[in-house]
């Protein structure tokens, strides 16, 4: 069957260029600037090339582009058909991270599976099946999706992820699932008065989490969230922290508040220093004085703050250029969806789009003070093979569906 | 465009996620631009702030000259052992892994300390003992000051040990294995090769923690220089600083160094060449000492050709090099003394009572006013009486002219014939010889002396002034006082026919380090009038001087000089508290040699026996000298260069 669309498709490209374009662009970027962020590091600076940074960086990319490459070389359709197992799958997955000794601890967070050689973050893969379970939920005849009981089956799917996620606990990440499932609910033609619905009610969670977060006494909080995220919070919203002290706080304990207020804020702080000195041309790669002398912290300056790095070094000019190449990038994937065969690959390409573009709107956002810091990581640019891997693959997908795509 | 176009025409939910995804990508760019473009300098400015400090270099200061050459003030190098801190941070997590562990094993051993400035002080004083002994001097941390200078300025160098001698500078360089992080810094230091040497003109420096801010830059770090307090170093303390230069030190997150760049050059200050006479200042330093042990007095030798000063002496004298690095108490209280006044310059800020050198100006007035012939026998009974008082003569009763009444210094006679010329014509001479006036001499320490007047009388005591009034003053006994560096410049308008000059002390500034360039600024003696006396009167009382000095009646005859023909006069006032002698005060005035005038010598003691006795012998020493350097056999002067 696959054999009689090749025919029919001869005419047309078999690739879509404007996506492989900016992704190997984007790749290219990632590998230059982790490796100036990191290159200085007494740390690394008697480790051999093979184990810098930078190359696991460029190993990941590697790995990402074979999963892509695998991703397209069965019929997404076929591969749908498997999509709920995946689902459970990663449930199971998310379930027994949060199982001390199984799931591993970093910085207050059970996100990691460790498999010895690496360790992997089963929401990160999450998202992917996420997508593919509820593309395929969503890709039913249109009448059916009229009917409540379709609708809060899909918002069920969407939920449970989120609430697990929630839990390990990784508010970002779980916030992403939101736009996700909204926008594909959309794209699936759900009746705009479910999604209105549905918008209200995640306009009411996120109001009711910033309530509890901001205006409740700590002990009444019935969303428990960690104190850093608590903290992240307050710096956002520009809280002062001595307005969360107890009454008979001494002043010395508000100094205290003050001095953590201001600590806790350094990171963006730094993140803003970083962005806003690299003017129109930037400092040049590997000329970041930020990072160097260690203003911008080591522990994020690869990673969640990598935008910070290039907007420094490469100035307006570079930050503008990531941004430029990440919107052809998404247009070219809502294009995709325009020419899908069917319901099920204009769902996809569009989950996966706006998946992408979630993440890049709240990793440059809190880059610039737009968002509020979460661990949400730069597609393609972060370090961290996981996210790599599972951008490269959505990507994969996205293509796979313009193969497979309705020629006229 | 062909996206947009094919979004068009599809359907409605694809255009609303197309047109979001736009709008939030939009507003990531604007963001982008307002804050890298638009307000880009406020995030450069703070990231200056955070990783550039400014700290001053301190410029060279300019050396204080003799006019011949000889440093008088000086710069050396001082070499200090300093340690960068950033070099031994891995010393400092070492200490406090160690500690670390130790508290586990036992947690009440630290009482609550926290560990990490008790570690740090630890690897620092590891090394500071280490480097104790390699330069064999006992070397001490002080706790407190380095946990000041951690927290308040970990990108600059703490400093182990200061000044090292040139001993210990071998040891150290010798050392083949120096701890980490250490190493020699040099700084200029001030020093005075000759020690207590015409320390009243050069004046002194001391240790200036915290400079005025400077209006070049602001600086992060102000580094302790030196500011000239009194003297030339005060009075030229600007021309010899030099501009300190102004380097950047990029430091990290933590405050440690990471590079510095020096964009500002430090100016070295400029040299000072002084109008004294090195060899004539030692020969007036020793010939005043040499009077009694702990002799209280001033010499001023002047060139009265042009009011340069040769030689400037106070005594009792102190050593500019006392005051850096800092005044040990004993020191201060020597300094402090009430009676002795070391710092005290009583050459140019003594006002005392003139006594009979006052006399060469009734003398002045009198010749020219006509009231004094000097050929005129005038009958001295040995007393005179002015009003309802008898003032007694110490020159015994006779017949006197002028030149007699001059070298016996008679009082009746100068009274009765100053009396005569009046009260006016005494103080307008006084007062066009700078009499109760400031010369300017730039040493940051002068008295303008006092010149009593009629008005100053009724406006102080309220009382008119008597005949009385003008007596005592013809004797230069009551409220007038003069200093010696006055007395100079009225001896030097007799010896020149009448002109006032304005001391000079300063001869040239020129520049650091540019030995061939022509001197930056010349300063011509300053002419601050000329006499409006009779011109025969100034040959007259050379005569009557010369004769004080030549005659064997003479009272100056104590400073009577082979090969040189001396013109002086001797003065012995009386000092007087609470209408009781204490002391007198003793001067001699002189110039020489008679035919052509190019030494003015002035001494004055406190305290002496007379005029005569007293000072008349210390001018001839320096007479003697004066003859011996300028026909050359006097042996070149070295510096003492005592280090410590």
């Amino acid at each position: 069957m696959s054999a009689a669309h090749r025919n029919i498709n001869e005419r047309e490209p078999r690739l879509e260029w404007k996506i492989i374009f900016p992704v190997f662009a984007l790749m290219v970027i990632g590998a230059i600037f982790i490796y100036s962020a990191t290159s200085n590091r007494e740390a690394l600076s008697n480790v051999p090339w093979y184990r810098q940074i930078y190359f696991q960086q460029v190993v990941w990319y590697i790995f990402g582009l074979t999963a892509a490459t695998a991703a397209c070389a069965f019929d997404y359709r076929s591969m749908s058909r498997w999509s709920l197992l995946f689902y459970w799958l990663m449930i199971l997955l998310l379930l027994l991270v949060l199982i001390p000794g199984i799931g591993s601890a970093r910085y207050g967070a059970r996100r990691w599976i460790d498999l010895g050689l690496f360790q992997f973050q089963p929401s990160e893969f999450a998202k992917i099946a996420f997508v593919f379970a509820l593309a395929h939920f969503l890709s039913k005849p249109k009448n059916e999706l009229v009917t409540p009981r379709i609708f809060w089956k899909g918002m069920g799917l969407i939920i449970l992820p989120f609430i697990l996620i929630m839990a390990e606990p990784d508010l970002g990440s779980a916030l992403v699932y939101l736009p996700v499932g909204l926008a594909m609910m959309l794209a699936a033609g759900v009746p705009v008065r479910f999604l209105r619905r549905l918008v209200t009610v995640a306009a009411l969670l996120v109001a009711l989490i910033l309530a509890d977060v901001l205006f409740l006494p700590q002990d009444w909080q019935f969303i428990k969230l960690e104190d850093y995220q608590r903290r992240r919070l307050l710096v956002y919203f520009g809280c002062d922290y001595t307005n969360y002290a107890p009454p008979d706080a001494t002043e010395q304990e508000l100094r205290r508040l003050r001095r953590r207020q201001f600590d806790d804020s350094y990171n963006i702080r730094q993140a803003l220093i970083s962005v806003g000195s690299g003017g129109f041309a930037g400092k040049g790669i590997g000329h970041g004085t930020q990072n160097a002398l260690g203003f911008l912290p080591r522990g994020v300056s690869h990673n969640d703050f990598i935008f910070s790095v290039i907007a420094e070094e490469s100035g307006f000019a570079g930050s503008m250029t990531v941004i430029v190449l990440y919107t052809v990038l998404f247009f070219s994937g809502l294009k995709i969806s325009l020419q899908a065969r069917d319901r099920l690959g204009r769902l996809l390409a569009v989950g996966f789009i706006v998946m992408l573009f979630s993440h890049v709107f709240v990793n440059i956002g809190m880059n610039i003070r737009l968002m509020p810091v979460t661990g949400i990581p730069l597609p393609l640019l972060s370090y961290g093979g996981s996210s790599v891997i599972c951008s490269l693959l959505a990507l994969g997908i996205i293509q796979n569906v313009y193969i497979y795509r309705k020629t006229y | 465009m062909l996206i947009f176009d094919q979004l068009k025409k599809s359907d409605r939910p694809l255009r609303i996620l197309s047109g979001i995804i736009l709008l939030c990508m939009v507003l990531l760019a604007a963001l982008l631009w307002y804050i890298q473009i638009a307000t880009s300098k406020k995030y450069v400015k703070s990231l200056q702030i955070q990783s550039y400090r400014t700290v001053p270099v301190a410029s060279i200061r300019g050396k204080i000259l003799d006019k011949n050459g000889t440093p008088l003030a000086d710069s050396r190098p001082s070499y200090n052992i300093v340690l960068t801190l950033e070099d031994i941070r891995e010393s400092f997590h070492e200490q406090y892994r160690r500690l670390r562990s130790l508290k586990r094993r036992n947690a009440d051993a630290f009482n609550g300390e926290s560990l990490g400035p008790l570690a740090r002080y630890l690897a620092v004083s590891n090394i500071v003992s280490e480097l104790s002994g390699i330069i064999q001097r006992p070397l001490t941390l002080d706790r407190e000051e380095f946990h000041r200078h951690y927290t308040q300025k970990p990108a600059l160098p703490v400093t182990l040990a200061e000044d090292l001698s040139f001993k210990e500078l071998a040891l150290f360089k010798e050392y083949p294995q120096k701890p980490a992080g250490v190493s020699l810094q040099i700084q200029p230091m001030r020093v005075y090769p000759f020690n207590a040497f015409a320390a009243h003109s050069i004046g002194y420096v001391r240790v200036q923690k915290n400079p005025e801010p400077s209006d070049l830059t602001d600086f992060n770090y102000a580094l302790t220089e030196l500011r000239g307090v009194s003297g030339i170093e005060g009075a030229f303390n600007d021309v010899l600083h030099g501009r300190p230069g102004a380097k950047s030190i990029l430091v990290n997150n933590l405050g440690y160094r990471q590079s510095e760049s020096t964009w500002m050059e430090s100016i070295p200050g400029k040299n000072i060449y002084l109008t004294i006479d090195a060899r004539i200042q030692k020969t007036a330093e020793e010939a005043l000492a040499s009077v009694a042990g702990n002799i209280k007095g001033a010499v001023v030798v002047m060139d009265p050709r042009n009011g340069d000063l040769l030689a400037v002496v106070s005594m009792p004298e102190f050593d500019p090099g006392i005051f850096t690095p800092t005044l040990s108490s004993k020191e201060w209280e020597e300094l402090n003394d009430p009676d002795r006044r070391p710092a005290f310059n009583r050459a140019t800020a003594g006002a005392y009572a003139p006594g009979s050198i006052y006399k060469i100006i009734v003398s002045l007035a009198g010749l020219d006013s006509g009231a004094i012939d000097p050929d005129e026998n005038f009958e001295n009974p040995g007393f005179i009486r002015v009003g309802r008082r008898t003032i007694s003569d110490t020159a015994p009763p006779g017949i006197y002219d002028f030149r007699r009444a001059f070298k016996l210094s008679s009082n009746t006679y100068f009274i009765h014939f100053g009396l005569e010329t009046g009260l006016d014509k005494l103080i307008e001479i006084s007062s066009q010889l700078l009499l109760g006036r400031r010369t300017g001499i730039p040493v940051m320490q002068e008295s303008s002396g006092n010149l009593p007047t009629p008005k100053w009388k009724n406006n102080t005591y309220g009382l008119p002034w008597t005949n009385g009034d003008t007596a005592n003053l013809c004797i230069g006994q009551g409220p007038i006082t003069v200093t010696p560096l006055q007395m100079a410049v009225m001896t030097s308008a007799i010896a020149n026919g009448g002109k006032v000059f304005a001391p000079r002390i300063v001869q040239r500034v020129s520049k650091q380090g540019f030995p061939s360039q022509p001197p930056a600024e010349l300063k011509p003696g300053e002419l601050r009038g000329t006499l409006d006396v009779n011109p025969g009167a100034y040959s007259i009382i050379r005569r009557a001087m010369l004769a004080d000095v030549e005659d064997s009646d003479g009272t100056g005859r104590h400073a009577a000089v082979d090969g040189m023909r001396i013109c002086g006069k001797t003065g012995t006032a009386q000092v007087k508290r609470g209408g009781r002698l204490v002391r007198y005060d003793t001067w001699f005035v002189s110039f020489a040699p008679l035919e052509s005038p190019r030494y003015v010598v002035v001494v004055l003691v406190e305290g002496g026996a007379s005029g005569g006795t007293t000072c008349a012998p210390v001018a001839g020493r320096i007479y003697e000298e004066i003859l011996k350097i300028e026909s050359g056999t006097q042996a070149p002067i070295e510096p003492y260069y005592v280090r410590k």
